[in-house]
């Protein structure tokens, strides 16, 4: 019997392509010569791609369901499901390690969170790379879901655009999805998206590489950068042992986390003018400014005024150090500068990291890899905010600059503040439940922004002193991973796949 | 000449009563018969029923032997192809279309008409030359009507004057005297509805209303003498926001000076298409009339409106309404030509008559050779006529003083080289001058005659 794969669920194919991405760490763990970890690669691996094998043969149906629903129970269905596949061998390749540990930390990696549970030194080298790959695997699997998924289906972020009810396939681009069928529809942007993503990653990387990067280290810098995942093989947050050339190449890679833009073209949204008159990536931009000049112009006129100039290189690096970490933030990245600490010295400010939840909250731009409420988002509620000051002046005048721009200010504002209510009460639901487990309030609010941001790195930044995942309880890890499938799926498409309406047949 | 013009709409009209009133062979095409018919009984013209852009209507209206075409239909379309079957079927030299739709206008495609593609030799756009007139009229805030003579170095401006004008009740010679180095004349007076060309002996009444032809920098001193106070204008309103609207906005936002415009429009899509097409205008969407509205324009402390919807009532009543709210001057856009003696009694400061200034600017371009501008003067009473002098010209060599004028032309200006002159009795005119002549309508022929233009031309 031959089966097609256009004719398997798209949720069996990824658990094969997840079995078969296992050798890749097994291979390197050979080369090392960690023998106990390849072994434990190599049979997940196998026993992975075994299991999809099987349960292909036994789910191909030609006539599968093609509803609004499924689509996105099969999207929530790889968030759950897949991070248990991903874990498998985690488990038998770490030592003295419990399953949710290892569940967490693949589900954390596969939403591109990088909250990371393990000390950097008590996992082998090729762990490393398979957190890096699920993490980068993750970003193109929240790309793709995008393209293929959310778009067509008027969620994740293109209900700001279009103005129309989130989670129904009605119009133009959803005619074309129905037409076409979502396997066709996630193989299209599969192959579009693929070779694009991965040409990025591999001029990352070997980008790093030139400036003088260790190999593993700069894969998954390169991996981390490209998926937002922020993942890192090395000990702490501070990026490169290449330094400055290392930071300045991962800030440039960041604008994929910052417009949809730089990938290639969504069906249903429309073309724009150049890349710098994007809307998301000018306010990335003028958010970065504001950050940088509050964390560091008040201190640089006190300087100035008691006339104790620092050097110039020292001052620069201050605003390096402010720039890198807040771009890396607001695109839900995680990377933190090796100046951050300078910066944050400079700054005088009792919590410079608080500044960082609240860029994780704005988030990088729609359909990205990125997390958060989504810069078109803010844009759009700025843009309303700005028409409501107008209409106290002038209470009947219309606004310009088009009728995609005016649609956005009404029915797009509406939306993203629906969106950023329902982000809101997830905040506080998150939040309320980890203090029921008992953790207080100040780490339960970071964790809970660091998780449905999908910014794992905010923990051990954001707060007056770095909290750490490792000390968790499981049920305070469960709501975690809960809180991060939330952040990555986006609220509104959680809500259209449990809304009553949904229920019924 | 023999002329075809193609409409007998209200543009058609005129100008066959100004070309058929110069003794030209006028013939008037129309689908109409009840305007041709009118245009027959009261013109000296002859009328043909049908489609303008059909050959064969063209033909039987003698487009065989016809030096000129103008086509003034109300669709653009048809004005082009009639244009273009006179090029291609009967190889007519001159070829004037009148055309609305901006798409046609946009500068990135006027190369489009040449005789290789779109046969048009003059293209007239209404909307256009009312927002150039409605402009002229903001940058001269105390006149009535104004226009611009010798490549923008003169200008003619309209004035009513009041009570408190200081020059009243003196004879002109005597205020030549007063101010000799004021490069202005006074061409034509209008007092009780008659609009005259002043002799010198002739003295200045409150209520009249006079025409000044003046060099360019001195016009507001001129204003000034006439009493009236110039100011800048900072503060304007537009009610309607089509094509009019938009362009007299977008002129004023390019300016320089930071106007700041407010547009209201009644129909949501169109104040859409304007907000979209401006940067600093703020677009108000609603009725022009309501006063709610007005004064959220802030009309009180306004220093123009400018009515330029195209519905006259409309355009009347706003600009007496916001008058009456304080706004310093009011424009109207009127069609009707017959309410013209309404402004004065509602205190509208000057209106633009769209098919005048349509109607102006064909002229202009009818009369060429010499003739290098012609304006119409008030409900055709009067031109002014700015032309070359030739060297055939019996005027050519004259003094001033010695030329043999009719008793309603004056001379407003002439221009030698660059330097425009006031004109003086020793002034003596050499060939090659430019000199701008006031003419009475029924003196614009013996006018044309001392220029020479009608052996020249016709």
């Amino acid at each position: 019997m031959r089966v097609r794969l256009a004719e398997v669920p798209f949720i069996i194919v990824l658990l094969g392509a997840v079995g078969l991405l296992c050798w890749l760490p097994a291979g390197h763990a050979l080369i090392l010569r960690d023998h106990r970890t390849a072994q434990a690669f190599l049979y997940a691996g196998l026993a992975l791609m075994v299991l999809a094998g099987m349960l292909a043969i036994a789910t191909a149906d030609p006539q599968a369901g093609n509803r609004a629903r499924s689509q996105l129970a099969a999207l929530a269905g790889a968030y759950l499901g897949l991070p248990v596949a991903m874990a498998l061998p985690v488990a038998l390749a770490v030592p003295d390690t419990s399953w949710t540990n290892a569940w967490f930390e693949m589900l954390s990696c596969f939403t591109t969170t990088g909250a990371t549970v393990y000390e950097p030194g008590r996992l082998p080298p090729s762990v490393h790379l398979w957190r890096a790959l699920s993490g980068w695997l993750g970003g193109f699997f929240a790309l793709l879901a995008a393209y293929a998924i959310l778009t067509p289906l008027n969620l994740g972020g293109a209900e700001v655009l279009s103005g129309r009810v989130p989670g129904h396939d009605a119009g133009g681009a959803g005619q074309a999805g129905r037409l076409s069928g979502i396997s066709r529809r996630l193989n299209r942007h599969a192959a579009e998206l693929l070779p694009v993503y991965a040409a990025v990653t591999l001029l990352l990387w070997v980008l790093l590489l030139i400036v003088g990067e260790d190999g593993l280290l700069a894969l998954s810098h390169a991996m981390g950068t490209i998926s937002a995942s922020g993942i890192t093989a090395g000990i702490g947050m501070s990026v490169t042992a290449s330094g400055l050339p290392g930071e300045i190449l991962i800030f440039a890679f960041l604008i994929f986390a910052l417009s949809r833009r730089t990938w290639p073209r969504l069906p249903g949204m429309p073309r724009r003018e150049a890349l710098h008159e994007d809307p998301e990536l000018r306010l990335a931009a003028a958010i970065t400014l504001v950050v940088v000049a509050v964390l560091l112009l008040r201190h640089l006129a006190l300087e100035i005024e008691v006339r104790q100039m620092e050097s110039m290189p020292g001052l620069f690096r201050a605003f390096w150090g402010a720039a890198f970490t807040a771009v890396s933030f607001l695109s839900t990245t995680g990377y933190e500068s090796a100046h951050w600490t300078s910066a944050r010295d400079w700054s005088g400010l009792g919590a410079p990291g608080l500044m960082l939840l609240g860029l994780a909250m704005v988030g990088g731009g729609v359909a990205t890899c990125a997390g958060g409420v989504k810069l078109l988002r803010v844009h759009a509620l700025l843009l309303l905010g700005g028409r409501e000051l107008d209409r106290i002046v002038h209470p009947s005048s219309v606004t310009g600059g088009g009728a995609e721009r005016r649609r956005l200010s009404r029915s797009g504002a509406y939306m993203a503040w629906v969106f950023f209510m329902f982000f809101a009460i997830a905040i506080f639901v998150v939040t309320g439940a980890l203090t029921l487990v008992g953790i207080d309030f100040t780490r339960a609010m970071v964790f809970a922004i660091a998780a449905l941001t999908t910014t794992g790195p905010l923990a051990t930044v954001a707060g007056p002193e770095p909290f750490s995942y490792a000390g968790l309880g499981v049920v305070a890890k469960v709501i975690l991973g809960m809180a991060m499938i939330v952040g990555r799926l986006e609220i509104l498409a959680v809500i259209a796949l449990l809304a009553p309406a949904a229920w019924r047949r | 000449m023999k002329v075809i013009i193609c409409g007998a709409g209200q543009v058609g009209w005129q100008i066959a009563r100004h070309l058929s009133g110069e003794k030209n062979d006028v013939t008037i095409v129309d689908t109409n018969p009840e305007l041709v018919r009118r245009a027959t009984e009261t013109l000296d013209v002859q009328g043909v029923v049908g489609f303008a852009s059909h050959p064969d209507v063209l033909a039987r209206a003698g487009a065989r032997d016809a030096d000129m075409i103008i086509a003034a239909t109300h669709s653009d379309e048809v004005n082009m192809v009639c244009c273009q079957i006179a090029q291609a079927a009967f190889d007519i030299t001159r070829k004037i279309a009148r055309i609305r739709a901006q798409s046609y206008l946009e500068t990135g495609y006027s190369d489009l008409y040449n005789s290789d593609r779109l046969a048009i030799d003059v293209i007239i756009s209404p909307e256009r030359e009312v927002a150039e007139a409605a402009l002229q009229r903001l940058a001269a805030p105390a006149t009535f009507d104004t226009e611009v003579f010798m490549g923008g170095r003169a200008q003619l401006l309209g004035i009513q004057l009041s009570e408190d004008c200081p020059v009243l009740n003196t004879p002109l010679r005597q205020l030549n005297e007063l101010f000799s180095t004021l490069r202005a004349i006074v061409v034509g007076i209008r007092r009780d509805g008659r609009l005259f060309a002043p002799d010198p002996g002739d003295h200045l009444e409150a209520e009249d209303q006079i025409y000044v032809f003046t060099h360019v920098e001195d016009v507001n001193r001129a204003l000034e003498i006439f009493g009236k106070q110039t100011k800048k204008q900072e503060r304007v309103i537009v009610i309607g926001g089509g094509n009019v609207g938009l362009t007299v906005a977008r002129a004023l936002e390019a300016r320089s000076d930071r106007v700041r415009v407010k547009i209201i429009e009644k129909d949501r899509a169109t104040a859409e298409a304007a907000a979209d097409a401006l940067e600093r205008t703020i677009v108000l969407n609603g009725d022009g009339m309501n006063i709610d509205l007005l004064s959220e324009a802030a009309v009180d402390r306004a220093d123009a409106l400018l009515a330029v919807t195209d519905d006259d009532k409309t355009n009347l009543l706003v600009s007496v309404r916001a008058k009456q709210a304080g706004c310093r001057m009011a424009i109207a856009l009127v069609n009707d030509p017959t309410l013209a003696p309404l402004m004065a009694p509602l205190d509208i400061d000057a209106y633009i008559n769209p098919r005048a200034t349509t109607v102006s600017s064909i002229l202009r371009h009818i009369r060429h050779g010499r003739v290098r501008h012609v304006y119409s003067v008030g409900d055709a009473e009067a031109e002014m006529i700015e032309a070359q002098v030739m060297t055939t010209s019996p005027i050519a060599g004259k003094h001033v003083r010695d030329i043999d004028f009719p008793e309603g032309v004056l001379v407003g200006a002439v221009m030698k080289g660059d330097r425009v002159m006031k004109p003086t009795g020793e002034l003596r005119i050499e060939p090659g001058d430019v000199v701008a002549l006031f003419a009475m309508t029924k003196d614009v022929h013996e006018v044309e005659r001392l220029l020479q233009v009608s052996i020249d031309f016709f």
